[in-house]
Order: C-alpha cells, then structure tokens, then sequence
C-alpha cells in the first residue's frame, strides 16, 4: 500500500454542477488535443519531406535509388543514391553482427545473475552507453578508434581474414583514414545498450515462465536458455534487433566522423564509404533550393525516416508478440513499453 | 494552480538560466548604444552574420576580432560551411554577406533574388599539395600531369618513377600515397580542379573542374580544417589545402612548376606576383592560375565577398561598409601574419568601389570616418 | 550465479558445455564494458587537460589566439534547451496525462503508436523537418528553430515517461478522490500528477539529457555563432555542434577544446541520467 501523506488541501466537495463537467470536458478535450498534435506532428513531418523531395524523385525516378553517381554541382546535376543506401546498410549489418550476440549474451548474464552487487552496476553502466552523446563517440572514434584500427586491426585482418577465398575480399586493408568497418565498429557500441536493454525485457518476461519446467526436467542452466528460453524469446529477440537496426541505420554524426566520406563503393569494408545521414549531414548546409540537390538530399530524408520507423514498428510488434506467446498481455504491453523507453 | 511538484522548479530553471544568458550577453549586445569601447561615442557596430569559403575562414575571423577594437558592438559571426554553403545561403538571404573562393557561376547567378549585388576580392591566397611524409620535407617538386595523376590514382606509390624523377637525391619511400580531398562543395576544390583540368587532358575528361567532384580515389575531409587534419594524422597522406592551413598544420609543401618550366613554391610573395593576373569586372571564369609572371606560383586564388547592394537595415548596412572598407584598407595589413596576400592596391581599391555602391533604402552608404 | 540445483547425473559433456556457456556470457559482458570505459578515459583525460574556468568565461576566439573558450556554446545550449524543454514539457506531460487517464480507446492507442515509434526517430530528420518549416519561414537559422528541433526529439520521451510513471500511481487514490466528490481534472492534476511528480521530473531529466547531446538537428537550425547571442531569432552556437566543428580541424587548441566540450557534455548527460535512475528506483519503492 502506498504512502503518500494526508491527501493535498483541496475545496471541499461540490455537487456536479455544469461547471464541474465543463472543467472536466474543457481539461480531458485540452490533453486530447495536445496529444493529437504528436500525431499531426509525423503526418506533417512526413509531409513535408515528401513535399520538399517529390522533385528529385519525378526528375530521376528509379535511378535515384540504384545510380551511383552523385553531383551535386549547378549544370551538372546527377543524383544516384546508391553509394549511402549501401553504407547505411553495410554500417548498420556490421553494427548488428557485433552488437546482437554481445547485447543478447549481457542481456542473459544479467537475468541469470543473482548477485544484486553485479547485476545493477552492470546494469546502469551499460545504460551510461547509451547516454554517451554522438559527438563524443564521434571525436573518440575519429581520434582513437581510426588511429588504432588503421595501424593495427585491420592490416592484422587484411593480412589474416583477408586471405581467405571470397569472403577476404571484404578484408583489404585500404590505407588510414575513415572507413565503413570502423563506422560500424562505433555503430556497434552506439547500438548495444538498447539492444540489451529490450532483450533483457524480453527475456526475463520468459524465462521465468520455463525456468521452473526446465528445472523440473534436469536440464543446466545453458540448456533452459537455449531450449527454453530462447526459442521463446526469439520473436522478441529479433525486435529488439531490429530497434537496435533502426538506430543504427539513423546514426549521424559518429558515423559523419569515422566513415571516410567517399562516394565510391567497393568491396571491401576497410575502404571509405557514406551514409544517408552522414550525407545529408555534411551537404545539407549547402544544398541549392534552386536545382535539385536540397530536393534530393529531403528525399533522403524521408526514406531514411519510413524505414527507421518502419523498424520501430515491427520490433514493437514482434516484442509484444513474444510477452503475448509467454500468456501476459498487460505484463506485455508494459514490459514493451517500459524497454523502450528506458532507453530514450 | 499546482501543476507538479517539480515541473515548476525546472521550468523556473530553465527561465533563469536564459535570464543568466541574457545578462551576461548584454555585456556585449548587439544594440547600436555606445557601451564605451575604444571609439570614442561615434557608430558602434552591429552583429552580423557571414558564411562561406573555409578557405577564407581564418582571416576573415582575424579580422572580425581585430575589427571589434575598432566597432565593439560589430559582432561579425563568420561561419565557415564552404563556398557552396556561402553562395547558397546568400541566395536564400539568411546571411548578411556570403564568401566564395570561385566567382558566381551563371546557374547561380539566375538563382539569385536580386541582381542588386556586389562580388569583390578580399585577399589572395593559395592552394598548395600537402604531403605528411616522414623524412621528406617540404619543396618536394611537381608537375600538374604528375599531380593529375596521383588524384586519379593512376600514381600510388611515393617512388614512382614519375615523382623520383623530379626529385633527384630526396628519399622517397615505397609506400601508397594516401589521398585527401574535400567531402563539402568547396572554391578550394574548384581552384585545384581547375588547374589540374589545364595541366592533364585525362583529368579533364574524366573528372572536369568544379566545387564538387567525382573522386576517384581518397577520402573526404570536411572544410579545409578537416582535410589538414586528415592528412596531418595519416603518415604517407596528401592532398590538396589552402596555403596557410597547410602552414599552421605543419604539412610538407610542394613545389609546382610553373608554365615556364620552373618550380615554384607557394609563399606570401609568390602568390602575390600572382595577383596581378587578376582582372576586373569579376567574371565566371576570372582565375589567377598558371599566371605568366615570373616567379608566381601556379595555383593561386582570390576569394571573393557577396553583398547586396539594397541593404534596409541601416545598423547592418553602416557595419557592412565600415568592415570591408577596413578590410581592404587596415586589415590588408594583417593577411601576411597568418599566410595571407594582400590584395595588389589597385584592385583593392577597385573593390573599394564596389563596397561603395551598398546602399541602405536608397541612401548610398560611405564608411563611418575612423576615429582611432 | 543462480540456485538452481543441479541433478547429479549430469553428464561431463553437458556440464562442459554449460561452464562454457557461463564464460561466453562473462566475455560479452567484457566486451560491452571495454569500450565505455575506454572513451570515458580518454574523455576525461584529454577533457580535464582543457577544462580551466576559461572554457567557460572566454568566448570562441580565431586559433591562432590563445586563451579562447566555449561561453558561447554553453550559453547557447542553455537556451536552445531551454526552449525546447518550455515547449516539450506541457505538451509531454498533457499527451502523457492524455494516454495515462483517457488513455483506453482507439484514439490513446495510435497517440501511444506515434508515440513509441517517435522514439527511434533519427535527430537529422528531425533538423531537417524543422529546417523546412522554421527556419525557411523565419529567413534566418535561429536559437528558436533548433529549440524546435529538439522538441520533436524530446516531446515522445516526455509523453512516453510521463505515462508510464502515471500508471504507477494506484487506482485506489483516484477512486478514493472521486469517491470525495472532486471532479476528474481535479484528481488528476491535485492527486496523480503530485504522487507522480518525482517521476515526472525524472522525464523531464531524461529528456533534457537526450536534447543536450544532440548535434544533428542544431546543425541544420542553428548555424552556430562565435558570440553570445541572447536572441532566440538569430544563430546561436552550442556545445555538442562547437565539439563537432573543433574536431574536424587542423589546429592543436581547437582540438583540446573539443575534448573540453565532450568532457562537460559527458558530465552533464551522466549526472542527469544517474540521478534519473536513482530517482525513479525511488519513485518506484514509494509505489510498490
């Protein structure tokens, strides 16, 4: 039973009268129309992107998202967005297949740990990550995380991986400077708290459900995860990746730093590469209204908004799906919600 | 009536820290009333904004800081975006003047508003290749074809024959040539692509001259600060970077040869004979490349201010006038500290007359007499 | 780590494979800590090396000036998050009230979708959406616009907080209140919202400390400036887009500022975060 005091001094009570009901319609219409406003707010957003980027769409169609070539220069206009639509995506994968069993593993590490003293440092230090702003990885990655990969990690891996058949090929070292896979690298560690935190959510909602079965059965504790648990909490695992996707592939100004700017696309991951927000970071500023380079950089804009929250939606989707499977709807809901926000 | 317990403290917080801000900003406020600097009671000056060229960009921040002895209230806020920011945001009037190391080109000149504007030169100044190179420094030789080619990529080791062959007796090591180049819409580029379009005919096919390009090999730096900065931290890198930056960032510079066959380094009194090249009025494809005087270096440029000349805030208008007419006359002075040319004084007097035909509601407007 | 017993007829292979397992987790556990602590050394380290009070009392001077500081950019932040917290806190708390009291029909549910959603959306959007609309409109990159920008970031987190933490507050006060005949508003605004109110600062700490480390939306509204500028209609700087200038360039004092910035910029979002927490570990004990 809560505490709270003896109940705050108010006037004493009045019959419903009609001023009464109107108070109460006047203040319930006010948060009503405020919070329709949040919805106008997107539709007008996505609106006015559309609006500001149709024209770079209608002049180079389909050729926007499969041409290479970008020139943004007056006379000479060619817009192809393919070199950033394939280093969002590149970045963004190599964030995933670093962050995704790192964050899950953290995330199965602090469900198991009954320790009290581990579980809840642990636990705010890895959100203390995400709380790190973007300029600040930015400036680390630049100054630190390049340097090193430049003269250590990656000629280690151009001369180890990079031998390998077919897959080496993504493992030529490049030379210094900025490149997609150190962009990914600083990705990875951008994306792992929240890819912990919803995996965490989701899992703990589980396993306690087969946690008891599973003992009941003899099984270790690796074996009521990985039979138990973890089917289970797929659905909800995969939401949270997709979370932690959605906020890779919307990254800016870290990724701005480290990617090396470059508008060519290659194999390997050690070359520079671009993103749409790095793009749109560095062109924005300078972008003629008159020709189409503003109108191409809006639409960016827009595509890079639908997909980000398109990802939103379907982690969403999928991790309530999993509470749902576990039988808590209510508990659902709010585990969901509470995940999500915990990492704003 | 009591919202919350503490939404009211935040929000009284916030309102006082923007008080705080706003007191202390009223120390140096942009109001035009005298706050007693060293003018004596005459025009104080109001804020202005600027932004463009980053090839221009630590002169015209000397210059705004020297300038405050003279207006104290002239808040000149230069940011610098690149020229193609400048030309841009002076189209979209959310400057009070743009800068740009290339002239107006005729697309833009179209975009522009209003055709009441003036472009004049503020100083001259170079694009120089600079290397990182350990052991190697700067006066390595070379040519436009052999530069041409190690930005298209057709050169990638330091001792390639090509190089070595300029530069007999310097130790150049087998190791790849790391290229910088600018990730922003940038004079510098256009200046540097200009000149590398005259020197290499496959240059100018296959890339052409302008503030943006196709790159074929290297990464982007933003500004010419984020190109210093990629070549400084990358041992074997090189590229291309306005004069005084290469020199404040402690790069090797090279030397390249002129028309007339003999290699010239770039310094304040190189790029000065360079300027006499320079021809008014300014048009599209006015340059001071590959001038033919002796002992110029090839690749210098101007830099050039835009203005327009109905200006409707007379605060702004007086500012704009008194600082570039300091500019070309006083601050002229100060462009060699930081490895800047003057302007020859013939033509800063011809820019001189372009700054006098800004007008505010119609009135022409002539600099404030200085006071001291 | 956990009681669970285990059966005695486990076989070595299982076991092996379980030990295994338990240090595959300690690994990521490892690996995901590394690099934090690693920037918040270098962070502080090179941070501290440039923090002097001149950071704060100087403004930005050219590089070749000694003794510049960042009085602009802070001083730009507090108003560009000021505004955006003016703006952002009535709007959240009321959406926030909105889907926690009202919240039960079709309407709360695609309020709480856009919501949730907003939530992920990229800050450079959000620049340029508001770039669009406010700074077109008032012809100027402005403090104003990129207070704006932060609230299209900030306005989601504080609905999305203020709702869960109104939930929290139990049924039995609001019936209790109702049942004394105070009309509804009243009990939301003279009971909930007050039981709720730490929890509700507690949003608005983390919404502050997202809006302050955001660099992408100033860029695109804000310009920047190398001058206090007490004007919300005229470019201001600010701390996240001066580090983001500083760092990218050629000059030794410039960079040492930078890593001033990212050191104050650290400081101020850790120390809201933290406090958030404990705060909320609290509000949560209270309701529970």
């Amino acid at each position: 039973m809560a505490t709270i005091g003896a109940p705050p001094e108010v006037a004493p009570a009045t019959p419903l009268t009609r001023r009464r009901r109107f108070g109460d319609r006047a203040f319930r219409w006010t948060t009503l129309v405020v919070s329709v406003g949040l919805v106008v707010m997107l539709a007008l957003l996505l609106w006015v992107l559309a609006d500001g980027g149709w024209r770079a769409i209608r002049e180079f169609g389909l050729h926007f998202v499969i041409g290479r070539e970008w020139n943004p220069v007056a006379g000479r206009e060619v817009y192809g967005a393919l070199p950033f639509i394939f280093g969002t995506f590149v970045t963004a994968i190599i964030a995933m297949v670093l962050a995704m069993p790192v964050g899950v593993g953290v995330a199965l590490f602090l469900n198991e740990s009954g320790s009290v003293w581990i579980k809840n440092p642990l636990a705010v230090l890895v959100d203390l990550l995400a709380a790190i702003p973007s300029v600040v990885y930015g400036l680390w990655g630049l100054y630190v995380l390049v340097p090193l990969f430049d003269h250590t990690v990656q000629p280690w891996l151009s001369a180890s991986v990079g031998k390998v058949p077919v897959i080496g090929g993504l493992f030529q070292y490049a030379g210094p400077g900025g490149d997609l896979f150190t962009a990914g690298v600083i990705l990875a560690i951008m994306i792992l708290p929240i890819v912990t935190a919803v995996s965490r959510e989701v899992v703990s909602v589980v396993s306690t459900e087969t946690r008891e079965g599973a003992i009941a059965l003899g099984a270790t504790r690796y074996e009521t995860i990985r039979l138990g648990v973890l089917p289970t909490a797929r659905p909800g695992i995969v939401g949270a990746g997709m979370l932690g996707l959605g906020r890779a592939l919307g990254e800016t100004i870290a990724v701005a730093l480290v990617v090396g700017n470059s508008t060519n696309i290659s194999a390997s991951l050690f070359k520079p590469g671009y993103t749409i927000p790095a793009v749109i970071a560095n062109e924005f500023r300078e972008a003629t209204s008159a020709g189409l380079h503003r109108s191409a950089l809006l639409f960016l804009a827009l595509l890079l908004v639908v997909i980000a929250l398109g990802m939103a939606t379907m982690s969403r989707f999928l991790v309530r799906r999993t509470a749902r499977l576990v039988g808590d709807d209510v508990a659902a809901q709010e585990e969901a919600a509470s995940s999500t926000l915990g990492m704003a | 009536m009591r919202i919350h317990r503490f939404a009211r403290p935040a929000v009284i917080a916030a309102a006082a820290v923007t008080l705080v801000a706003a007191a202390c900003g009223n120390t140096s406020s942009s109001s035009a009333s005298a706050s007693g600097g060293s003018n004596t009671g005459g025009f104080q000056g109001t804020a202005l904004n600027g932004a463009g060229s980053t090839f221009a960009a630590p002169l015209y921040q000397l210059w705004s800081q020297s300038f405050l002895q003279k207006e104290p209230d002239a808040q000149i806020n230069y940011q610098a975006i690149g020229s193609g920011g400048g030309i841009e945001q002076f189209t979209s009037q959310t400057v009070d003047f743009g800068a740009s190391d290339v002239p107006l080109q005729s697309d833009e000149i179209t975009n522009l508003p209003s055709s009441n504007y003036i472009q004049f030169p503020t100083a001259l100044g170079a694009v120089v290749f600079a290397y990182n190179l350990q052991g190697v420094d700067s006066g390595l030789k070379l040519d436009g074809k052999t530069t041409a080619d190690i930005f298209l990529g057709n050169i990638t080791k330091w001792n390639d024959p090509a190089i070595t062959s300029q530069n007999p007796g310097v130790n150049l090591p087998d190791e790849p040539i790391q290229v910088v180049h600018r990730s922003d819409e940038s004079g510098t580029t256009s200046v540097w692509t200009s000149w590398l379009s005259a020197e290499s005919p496959e240059w100018s096919s296959k890339v052409g001259a302008d503030k943006a390009v196709q790159w074929p090999v290297g990464t982007g730096g933003n500004g010419n600060e984020g190109v210093a900065a990629g070549i400084s931290q990358t041992e074997g890198a090189a590229g291309y970077l306005s004069y005084d930056f290469a020199v404040t960032a402690g790069l090797g510079i090279a030397d390249i040869q002129a028309p007339d066959g003999s290699y010239v380094a770039p310094s304040i009194d190189s790029i000065s004979k360079a300027g006499g090249g320079l021809k008014f009025p300014i048009q599209s494809d006015t340059n001071i490349l590959n001038s033919s005087t002796k002992g110029a270096y090839p690749v210098a440029s101007t830099t050039y201010v835009l203005v327009y000349t109905d200006q409707t805030d007379e605060a702004k208008a007086q500012t704009l006038v008194d600082f570039w007419t300091w500019a070309l006359t006083d601050g002229q002075s100060q462009t060699e500290q930081i490895n800047y040319s003057p302007l020859p004084s013939d033509f800063a007097t011809s820019a001189l007359k372009e700054v006098s035909k800004i007008t505010v509601n119609g009135t022409p407007v002539s600099p404030t007499s200085s006071t001291g | 780590m956990s009681t669970m017993e285990m059966p005695r007829e486990i076989s070595t292979r299982r076991r092996t494979k379980d030990r295994a397992f338990s240090i595959a987790l300690w690994a990521c556990v490892v690996v995901a800590l590394v690099p934090l602590l690693l920037i918040v050394y270098r962070v502080v380290r090179l941070g501290l090396a440039a923090v002097s009070i001149s950071l704060f009392t100087h403004t930005a001077l050219p590089a070749s000036f000694p003794g510049g500081g960042m009085k602009q950019a802070f001083l730009g932040t507090a108003m560009i998050v000021g505004i955006a917290v003016l703006i952002s806190i009535p709007l959240g708390v009321l959406t926030g009230i909105y889907l926690s009291e009202y919240g039960s029909g079709r309407v709360a549910g695609v309020v709480r979708f856009t919501a949730e959603i907003l939530l992920s959306i990229p800050s450079i959007v959000a620049g340029a959406f508001i770039w669009a609309l406010v700074v077109v409109a008032l012809g100027n990159f402005s403090a104003l616009a990129a207070g704006i920008a932060l609230t299209v970031l900030m306005w989601p987190i504080m609905a999305r907080a203020t709702e869960e933490v109104l939930r929290l507050v139990p049924t039995e006060l609001r019936e209790g209140a109702l049942a004394l005949g105070y009309p509804r508003w009243r009990v939301i605004v003279r009971v909930v919202l007050p039981t709720a109110g730490a929890g509700v600062f507690t949003a608005i700490m983390l919404a502050v400390a997202r809006g302050l480390g955001e660099t992408a939306p100033v860029l695109l509204t804000a310009l920047g400036n190398d001058f206090v500028n007490t004007n919300p209609l005229k470019p201001t700087d600010a701390v996240p887009l001066r580090v983001y200038n500083y760092a990218q360039s050629a000059y030794p004092a410039w960079r040492a500022l930078a890593w001033g910035g990212a050191l104050m910029l650290l400081v101020g979002v850790l120390v809201l975060s933290v406090t958030a927490r404990m705060l909320s570990i609290r509000q949560q004990r209270r309701m529970r």
